[in-house]
């Protein structure tokens, strides 16, 4: 299967443990991996029992296994922070107060959380050499997974863009006469530079993604979260990124037969409707439900991770990337 | 001075003479339309990138604000000509010269 996976879903679902688990799984079979995670509540931390940052840090007491992560409020800020650095560097003291209030505009816009865990990603993916497979917990938005479609459309932005200043900085230099010095010249334009940086990284953005990614999408049986789920899954479908299985988490289990007190009723109720929910999945959705996992009376960590890991049937032998 | 070195330095005036006619009459206003039109090319592309300037939300804004710091000349350029444009007809009409 591809190298990169992506576990995606709504919120509180499980996707963190079910990343986590998955992580494991390929860990034990050998590969080195590694887990990325953008949850801002932190919990790969709680799940590990073990502090981490963006850096990777290898798990305690499982070789191969990597875990970081992400928080979207830092990379706005590193990338403001790179930005400022630069204009400092290049604008006269005059013209930065105008131009820092763009800027933080442009920072302060929706989507900059989004944009930013997108660079992220992308990074991370890029410089993915040292570990055989990469795994993704995405944010609880249903806008991070989205915003893993937008590459093309993004990268005909930024043509556009190209454009537009080619052909202004064109006219300028035709409109120089004789031998004055036009007001902007082709060669060498930073401008120019920049976008076609960015070009390059949406490119390969949306080649990774369309290649050498594979999505997955965590739910629970209730009926909120399948209609989310079916709505991400002609989302995804619509974006060329199609889902590859469904994970159902949080199932209740069955009591035994013979008991019927008020709780065994309960159950065995609740056990019905998420029954009729899963018939429903694996009826009318498009990808296979490919894991069951049941409620854990404690919180899945350590040897429940196991338990987990053990109960999801999603294969891990990894084919090397094709554009990284 | 004899009538040769006359007939010289008059027609050296006159060439002279036609020559900044063609030019003022001719080139310069071609020059100066052409750098205009750069001019407003350069409008669309800033307005482009940063749409927010005018309340627009733009999910590229985050991106093409890495452009900002190279962009100082044009940015105080567009603004100033923002700010002295009354409409579009105005601007059109001072690249003629009736």
């Amino acid at each position: 299967m591809e190298p990169f996976v992506f576990f995606g879903g709504k919120g509180g679902v499980g996707k963190t443990t079910v990343s986590c688990a998955y992580g494991l799984r390929c860990a034990r079979d050998g590969l080195r991996t590694l887990v990325v995670s953008t949850d801002p509540a932190h919990s790969v931390t709680d799940v590990f029992d073990q502090p981490f940052d963006d850096d990777p840090t290898p798990v305690e007491g499982v070789d191969g296994l990597e875990a970081m992560q992400l928080d979207p409020e830092e990379e706005v800020t590193r990338h403001l922070d790179d930005i400022r650095r630069d204009l400092s560097e290049q604008v006269s003291a005059a013209m930065v107060n105008e131009i820092n209030r763009q800027l933080e505009m442009a920072h302060g816009t929706p989507g900059a959380y989004e944009s930013a865990l997108f660079d992220r990603f992308i990074e991370v993916m890029r410089n993915s050499e040292g570990y055989d497979r990469v795994v993704f917990d995405t944010a609880p938005s249903g806008s991070t997974l989205r915003l893993l479609g937008l590459p093309e459309l993004l990268e005909g932005w930024i043509d556009r863009l190209m454009y537009k200043r080619r052909t202004s900085i064109d006219l300028f230099e035709k409109a120089a006469i004789g031998n004055n010095e036009p007001r902007r010249v082709m060669d060498g334009d930073p401008v120019l530079a920049r976008l076609q940086e960015r070009k390059e990284f949406f490119r390969f953005a949306g080649d990774t993604l369309g290649d050498d990614a594979a999505f997955f999408l965590v739910l629970n049986p209730d009926e909120l979260s399948l209609n989310e789920t079916k709505r991400s899954i002609a989302d995804l479908e619509a974006k060329d990124l199609p889902v590859r299985g469904l994970v159902a988490n949080k199932l209740t289990p069955k009591p035994d037969d013979d008991e019927n007190g008020r709780g065994a009723r309960y159950l065995r109720e609740r056990v019905d409707t998420e029954r009729a929910h899963l018939e429903t999945i694996r009826e009318t959705f498009g990808p296979p439900l490919v894991a069951e996992i049941g409620w854990r009376t404690a919180e899945v960590k350590g040897s429940l991770l196991e338990d987990v890991a053990g109960e999801l049937d999603i294969e891990t032998a990894v084919e090397p990337p094709t554009h990284v | 001075m004899d009538l040769a070195d006359r007939i010289e330095r008059f027609r050296e005036t006159l060439e002279e003479w036609l020559r900044g006619l063609y030019h003022g009459m001719i080139t310069h206003p071609a020059y100066e339309k052409i750098e205009k039109e750069a001019e407003d090319i350069e409008d669309v592309f800033l307005l482009a990138c940063f749409p927010d300037a005018f309340g627009i939300p733009s999910p590229v804004s985050y991106y093409t604000a890495e452009l900002l710091p190279y962009l100082e000349t044009e940015f105080e350029a567009w603004e100033r000509r923002l700010w002295d444009r009354d409409m579009l007809i105005e601007r059109k009409g001072q690249q003629y010269h009736f």
